[in-house]
């Protein structure tokens, strides 16, 4: 459905993505793991056509230079040439790192303007699904979105970004900096989205064990190169993975 | 008595003055410094459209405020748009236009204290004893009626909501599927447009001349200053702050420190409060 091939991206000379291929079939989860600076925000900037944003507003600032080569095929087509909010029509919608819910503006608001893309009819229908899987939300509705606490405002995030009805959701680490319950909610949620919803989803995190268990395939990055791949038990039963990317010991 | 009556107008002229920058500026970051080129621009068409070619007020002025639009809006596509982001870039190039537009006003002989627009009602009441024509009154009734309608706009429409959330993040914008480059055009045009229709209410108070371009983007800017620059409802609430003080100094010192009062608030409020009165978000970020 959503993939990427041989992906790189540079800011001036430095490698941030060497040569990726990376692919998320119909109706999939696919993890991307890896440490700080691994590539995975790239990863993700790219392929939602960010990237292209950042390039264009730092070219026109005279900041860093930054390149983009490879390609990126979203249902067969290729859409490297598209600008973000045309990504976004088609259906890719990024979830992005840190949230970035407008601060300024109602819980209610910030999911109303997530629905700019949807007819009124869909935004209708995917409020109600947006309450029924985070039904906090519905109580916080009056809320400021500055005021909400982290978890709240990563759930704000994710509902934003259903009401831009995606087929494909980038989660560009959903999880970070959140108590294990809040994580453990979010996983849920995750999943029941796909279920539900049948909404393909890329999810990146630094700790792979929280959302492995609702993983189809998973990537692994490593400096800017995706480094190993694999369904989920193929990842989980090799050894050497396990304690290195899943924090499990062997015993 | 009279002070509030006049004070509750003059503000109110200063929210339409500054309605248009502060939604250019709130959403697009772009501090347009063409505002009072654009101001007396629209005067002079409606004046033209009225005077040279015959048409209708009520038509001139629907005409006046979509060209005016529409001016804008090239304006942003064709010129301003190359230079987004780069703030000094994009004051010099927006007073240079502002300049243009009204120097080139000056040249082809708008000047001089001909021109006038005739008031849409004439005649004046009496309110607690104090005489008021009834296009003042008409300046309040609109600047209302304009702060209200914006307000639903921005609200309860796609489009309104869409330039709240790029106003807030351009990029968490772009990734929801909103066209940053329409909206800017689109901001940009609707600020235009507040602009024109601040022009074809307070104009016919006085004459249309050219320096009132200067005077009308250094009070849109004071008020914008002061309530917070991109806070909409701050600019409202300083235009009365200013428009109250100003119509003060006017009673107590003389009418020649009226713009004084205007220059000094700026002043003083990026000394002691840089985020304006109500730039509450930009505060937290300045803390942070």
């Amino acid at each position: 459905m959503l993939e990427a091939k041989g992906l790189m991206v540079f800011y001036e000379n430095m490698l941030a993505l060497n040569n990726v291929d990376i692919a998320c079939a119909d109706g999939q989860i696919v993890g991307v793991f890896g440490a700080n600076s691994a590539g995975k925000s790239t990863l993700m900037y790219t392929m939602s056509g960010i990237m292209k944003d950042i390039q264009k507003k730092e070219a026109m600032a005279g900041g860093e230079r930054i390149t983009i080569v490879g390609e990126v095929r979203f249902e067969g087509e290729e859409i490297s040439r598209l600008k973000p909010n045309q990504r976004a029509k088609r259906g890719i919608v990024l979830c992005p790192e840190r949230r970035r819910i407008f601060n300024e503006s109602t819980v209610l608001e910030n999911l109303r303007i997530g629905g700019y893309l949807a007819t009124s009819a869909q935004a209708k229908r995917t409020l109600e699904y947006v309450f029924s899987v985070f039904p906090a939300l519905e109580r916080l509705q009056k809320r400021i979105g500055g005021f909400l606490s982290g978890g709240e405002q990563q759930m704000l995030a994710i509902g934003r970004a259903l009401m831009a009805q995606p087929k494909v959701l980038l989660l560009d680490e959903p999880l970070m900096g959140l108590s294990p319950l809040m994580q453990a909610t979010l996983v849920r949620a995750t999943r029941e989205i796909r279920d539900e919803k049948k909404i393909s989803i890329i999810v990146t995190e630094q700790y792979a064990r929280p959302v492995m268990p609702i993983v189809d395939y998973a990537f692994i990055l490593e400096n800017g190169s995706a480094v190993l791949e694999g369904t989920r038990e193929h990842l989980m039963d090799n050894p050497d993975i396990r304690s290195a990317y899943f924090g499990v010991e062997e015993s | 008595m009279d002070i509030l009556i006049y004070g509750t107008i003059n503000s109110v002229a200063l929210a339409l003055y500054a309605l248009g920058f502060a939604m250019v500026y709130g959403v697009s970051r772009l501090p347009n410094f063409a505002h009072g080129a654009l101001y007396v621009l629209s005067g002079f068409i409606t004046w033209s459209l009225l005077n040279s070619l015959g048409l209708p007020y009520a038509v001139a002025i629907v005409l006046t405020l979509l060209l005016t639009g529409i001016i804008g809006a090239l304006i942003y596509q064709l010129i301003l748009i190359r230079i987004r982001g780069m703030e000094i870039s994009e004051i010099m190039a927006s007073y240079a236009i502002g300049l243009a537009i009204l120097e080139g006003l000056r040249w082809g002989g708008f000047k001089g204290m001909t021109y006038t627009l005739p008031s849409f009602i004439e005649g004046s009441t009496t309110i607690a004893g104090i005489v008021v024509d009834y296009q003042r009154l008409l300046v309040v009734v609109i600047g209302a009626a304009v702060v209200g309608l914006l307000w639903l706009f921005t609200h309860y429409t796609r489009t309104g909501l869409a330039l709240r959330g790029m106003a807030q993040d351009e990029r968490a914008a772009l990734m929801l599927g909103i066209d940053s480059d329409l909206m800017a055009v689109v901001a940009m045009g609707f600020g235009s447009m507040l602009a024109a229709l601040a022009a074809v209410v307070l104009l016919p108070l006085g004459n249309i001349v050219v320096e009132a371009g200067y005077n009308v983007l250094i009070l849109a800017i004071a008020v914008c200053i002061i309530g917070g620059l991109g806070s909409w409802m701050g600019s409202v609430i300083a235009a009365f702050l200013i428009g109250f003080a100003q119509i003060l100094t006017v009673v107590y010192l003389g009418a020649h420190y009226q713009m004084v009062v205007a220059l000094l608030a700026i002043i003083m409020t990026l000394i002691l409060k840089p985020s304006g009165l109500f730039g509450r978000q930009k505060e937290l970020e300045e803390r942070v």
